[in-house]
């Protein structure tokens, strides 16, 4: 009985330190996970539409957003609405051309914010559309996900 | 037993009270809004643009509270989140949105045709116009309504962007300028400040 007991604790102890390795290994680099992509529906007029997500670094490294593309936009910028100093909203690239998202850290592209703006839409945005974007990471490389177009929650 | 029966009878008075207080006061307290209120001496500027179904002036409106927003098609996220929320208000104010006209005046009339700003409103809902102009023309009318725009250089995809003043300028029935509500306010907030002026 006890010896069974010894083996069983001495099994899970192995099991531990497997693990950890593991999770030592898998954790080293940024990480990044993408949540809740989405478009907002527009119509075809609009030439130009915008993706928001958020987007989580889960890695112990930065990582930057430095671009994306799709078949479904003739060109995708990453850019900003922002409050000029007249107090005016603006948009504009951003800066340096790239999104960072810090080690640990969470970054949201939402309505007046940071988004992915599709220029020249080539299909229609109409609600339960879903489009293929491959983002582009400084270090994690492309990431291909789907965005779902839909009205804001 | 006497003192508790007492008690009791003090509790209840106390909360009948408290609630027919809070009755009176919710009744008859004066409407707060949510939007910024301005006090108009003179008549909302009474301007003339184009629509893809004709001349379109404010004055053709009278009798209804009108939403003037200026803005762009080429705007994806500020414009579309800002008329998202007048289309939800709408919905809110159910019957009384017939009561409520929303004009979108084009910010960059060198782009934007009637019929293109014509498709792009009605995206949003049925009952929106858009209107646009010369550049002579739009500038007055945003002077007039304190409505700051100006272009700026964007990339090469974009071509040039313009930053815009994002409110949304109320006129109540009469004509007159009475409401502004800032950039971000909720659906919630204007339906209750449209459905009040719509009543009063």
């Amino acid at each position: 009985m006890r010896r069974s007991m010894r083996k069983f604790l001495l099994l899970g102890i192995a099991g531990l330190l497997v693990g950890a390795l593991a999770a030592c290994a898998k954790a080293q680099g940024p990480h990044i996970v993408v949540e809740d992509a989405w478009g907002r529906p527009s119509p075809k007029v609009a030439t130009a539409g915008a993706f928001y997500m958020t987007l989580r670094n889960t890695g112990n490294e930065d990582d930057a957003l430095i671009g994306a593309e799709s078949d479904a936009c003739g060109t995708v910028e990453l850019h900003e609405s922002f409050k000029t100093p007249e107090g005016a909203m603006g948009m504009r690239p951003v800066e340096g051309g790239k999104i960072v998202i810090p080690a640990g850290e969470t970054v949201e592209l939402k309505m007046g914010g940071l988004h992915i703006m599709c220029i020249d839409k080539q299909v229609d945005f109409t609600p339960g559309t879903k489009v293929q974007l491959t983002l582009h990471f400084e270090k994690s490389g492309d990431m291909p996900i789907e965005v779902e177009i839909r009205q804001p929650k | 037993m006497r003192n508790l029966s007492r008690g009791l009878w003090l509790g209840v008075g106390a909360v009948l009270l408290i609630v027919l207080g809070w009755w009176a006061w919710d009744r008859f307290r004066p409407y707060a809004f949510h939007g910024t209120v301005l006090q108009s001496a003179e008549p909302a500027f009474d301007f003339e643009l184009q629509s893809a179904d004709g001349p379109v002036r404010l004055s053709d409106f009278r009798g209804k509270v009108v939403l003037l927003y200026f803005g762009y098609t080429f705007c994806p996220d500020v414009c579309p989140t800002t008329l998202f929320e007048v289309q939800r208000t709408m919905e809110l104010l159910g019957d009384d949105a017939d009561q409520v006209q929303l004009i979108m005046i084009s910010v960059d009339p060198a782009r934007d045709t009637p019929e293109r700003l014509k498709e792009y409103v009605q995206y949003f809902h049925p009952s929106f116009i858009g209107v646009t102009g010369s550049e002579d023309a739009i500038a007055e009318v945003a002077t007039h309504y304190g409505i700051y725009y100006q272009k700026h250089e964007g990339t090469p995809a974009t071509g040039y962007l313009v930053d815009h003043t994002a409110t949304i300028t109320v006129i109540d029935r009469k004509g007159y300028v009475k409401l502004v509500f800032p950039y971000g306010t909720p659906a919630e907030d204007m339906a209750a400040d449209l459905a009040y002026l719509i009543r009063h």
